[in-house]
């Protein structure tokens, strides 16, 4: 294995919370959000609880990819290990079903960047060959 | 607090160190500093302080045995050590704890302390959902998380970047004031240096945001029945409080322009009795300048989005109306790391006890303090919280 020091790492599944079903479904380009079972609410990130009632009653399903933008920001001044990727732009991303999701912004146009511009979900590949989500502004 | 405003409680002393850039020291050193001068501005004696309440830091947090250590390190035997992980928050916090504790007989004087030594030794790992769904975004911590609240702030309010120039140049005029602040930012600053200075998280600037730096502080904490006792001058009394973590959690589509101020500064100003027209000056914790903003449009000050018409229509100077974080804030004296929240807290108290020097307010009746903490996942901040001081 050689190091690309122009890849970012790709991420350790299971840091804090079984993220196994995030992560396999990511490499076949589907986004999954957990739900409530009883009260079918969705919420992102992933958690080992449901955020609507404190139970374990969670369920993943697929997501549009679907969204609007947040908010957005050009970052100048990188964290460590993105140095490379300058200017980039980190956002958020409103999700049609109703979770809010921070990602990069792929190929943006910065000057025409506004709020509320619909987003649809692009796949990056990282380090590893693993996928990870990003928007991009349509 | 109790409701009512009883003033039962007490704080008697107040120390600090200097703020400084990687001065090489520890978190117990800077900490020794502080008891020796709370000790020795109080006249008081070790055996007097039976309770710690301690922030956690950013340079010993690896250590779980950090407050422990600390009694072990300062020769303190407390009858009730409380570590308090509230980031920025952790000092106001302390105070209220202390009272509690206070109240409830565990112990009788508490030292409210913070010391972190961040910019000599770097921090840890957060973890938790942090490498897995904000790390490979690149998303540059806290200055990223305010970028982001920035530009939607812009949207939906207008942009507020004559006020945050004046906030700028009226915490750096406070700071030239101030001998215990970091010398590298003793310097004038003019609006046009803010607004020409670095955009690091567009549309953030560097002068939006902290040094993060060295330091210590606390406070001392008692009943005010004990304070006769202990022979101690009272400087000002606790008299409301309110305190609120992950504000709008479960929210998951939340306006992040609505912070937990709308419920914490309300709350600790009822019980004090007064309302913001009351408050005499505000130091009020400053990581970004914007959190400002946002700060007084929640406490009650003005209404939403209306923070910076209020910040150009109010002077916000020592000799001001409603004097603003009066020994430079954060932003311009330096954030002593996670004893960063002590620093605007510790100014109040001096502030109340007529003992600021060059930059003292005249008449100070009261203050309002506030302190945030940590960073949340696409929200504004976790922990708001908000303490009124009374002058005894």
């Amino acid at each position: 294995m050689t190091f690309d020091a122009e890849a970012r790492r790709a991420p350790q599944p299971n840091n804090y919370t079984d993220t196994t079903t995030f992560w396999s479904a990511a490499q076949e380009g589907r986004f999954m959000v957990q739900y409530d079972r009883e009260t079918g609410r969705p919420q992102w990130f992933p958690r080992s609880l449901s955020m609507s009632t404190g139970h374990r009653q969670l369920e993943w399903r697929e997501v549009s990819g679907r969204g609007v933008l947040y908010s957005w920001t050009v970052t100048h001044s990188p964290w460590p290990g993105h140095e490379h990727r300058l200017p980039y732009v980190c956002a958020l991303i409103d999700l049609e079903e109703g979770v809010r999701v921070l990602a990069n912004l792929v190929n943006p146009d910065i000057a025409s960047l506004t709020i509320g511009r619909p987003c649809q979900l692009v796949w990056e590949e990282l380090g590893e060959g693993v996928r990870y989500p990003a928007f991009e502004v349509r | 607090m109790r409701t009512g405003n009883s003033r039962d409680i007490a704080i008697i002393g107040y120390a600090e160190t200097m703020v400084d850039l990687r001065t090489g020291r520890s978190s117990y050193d800077l900490a020794a500093e502080v008891l020796d001068d709370i000790l020795t501005s109080t006249g008081l004696e070790l055996k007097d302080i039976d309770g710690l309440a301690v922030g956690e830091t950013m340079s010993e947090t690896a250590n779980p045995f950090w407050a422990v250590y600390v009694c072990e390190q300062l020769g303190l035997t407390p009858s009730w050590l409380q570590l308090n992980g509230l980031g920025g928050a952790s000092t106001i916090g302390g105070v209220a704890r202390a009272a509690a504790a206070i109240r409830d007989g565990l112990c009788q004087t508490v030292l409210v302390l913070a010391a972190d030594a961040q910019s000599s030794n770097p921090p840890t790992e957060y973890g938790a959902h942090r490498p897995e769904f904000q790390y490979p975004t690149g998303l540059k911590g806290p200055v990223g998380a305010f970028g982001l609240l920035t530009r939607r702030y812009i949207h939906q309010y207008g942009n507020p970047d004559a006020a945050l120039a004046k906030l700028a140049v009226t915490q750096r005029n406070h700071a030239l004031l101030n001998p215990k602040g970091c010398p590298k930012l003793r310097k004038p600053l003019t609006e046009r240096d803010y607004l020409e200075s670095k955009v690091v998280s567009d549309p953030l600037r560097m002068l939006d945001s902290v040094m993060v730096c060295d330091g210590a502080n606390g406070l001392l904490v008692t009943s005010t029945e004990h304070a006769v006792r202990l022979g101690a001058e009272i400087i000002a009394y606790p008299t409301g409080y309110g305190e609120i973590t992950n504000f709008n959690g479960r929210d998951q589509l939340p306006d992040i322009t609505e912070t937990g101020f709308g419920v914490v500064g309300p709350k600790a100003l009822n019980q004090a009795g007064l309302t913001p027209a009351d408050i005499r000056m505000i130091q009020l914790y400053d990581d970004f300048l914007i959190a400002l903003l946002l700060t007084l449009e929640q406490v009650g000050f003005c209404p939403r989005g209306k923070g910076g018409q209020f910040v150009l229509d109010t002077d916000l100077s020592y000799t001001g109306e409603l004097p603003l974080n009066t020994s430079g804030g954060q932003i311009s004296a330096g954030q002593p790391g996670l004893a960063g929240g002590g620093l605007n807290a510790v100014e109040a108290v001096r502030q109340l006890a007529g003992e600021a020097g060059d930059r003292q307010v005249e008449d100070p009746a009261n203050a309002l303090v506030t302190g945030i903490g940590a960073i949340p996942y696409g929200r504004n901040w976790a922990v708001s919280n908000a303490l009124v001081l009374e002058r005894a």
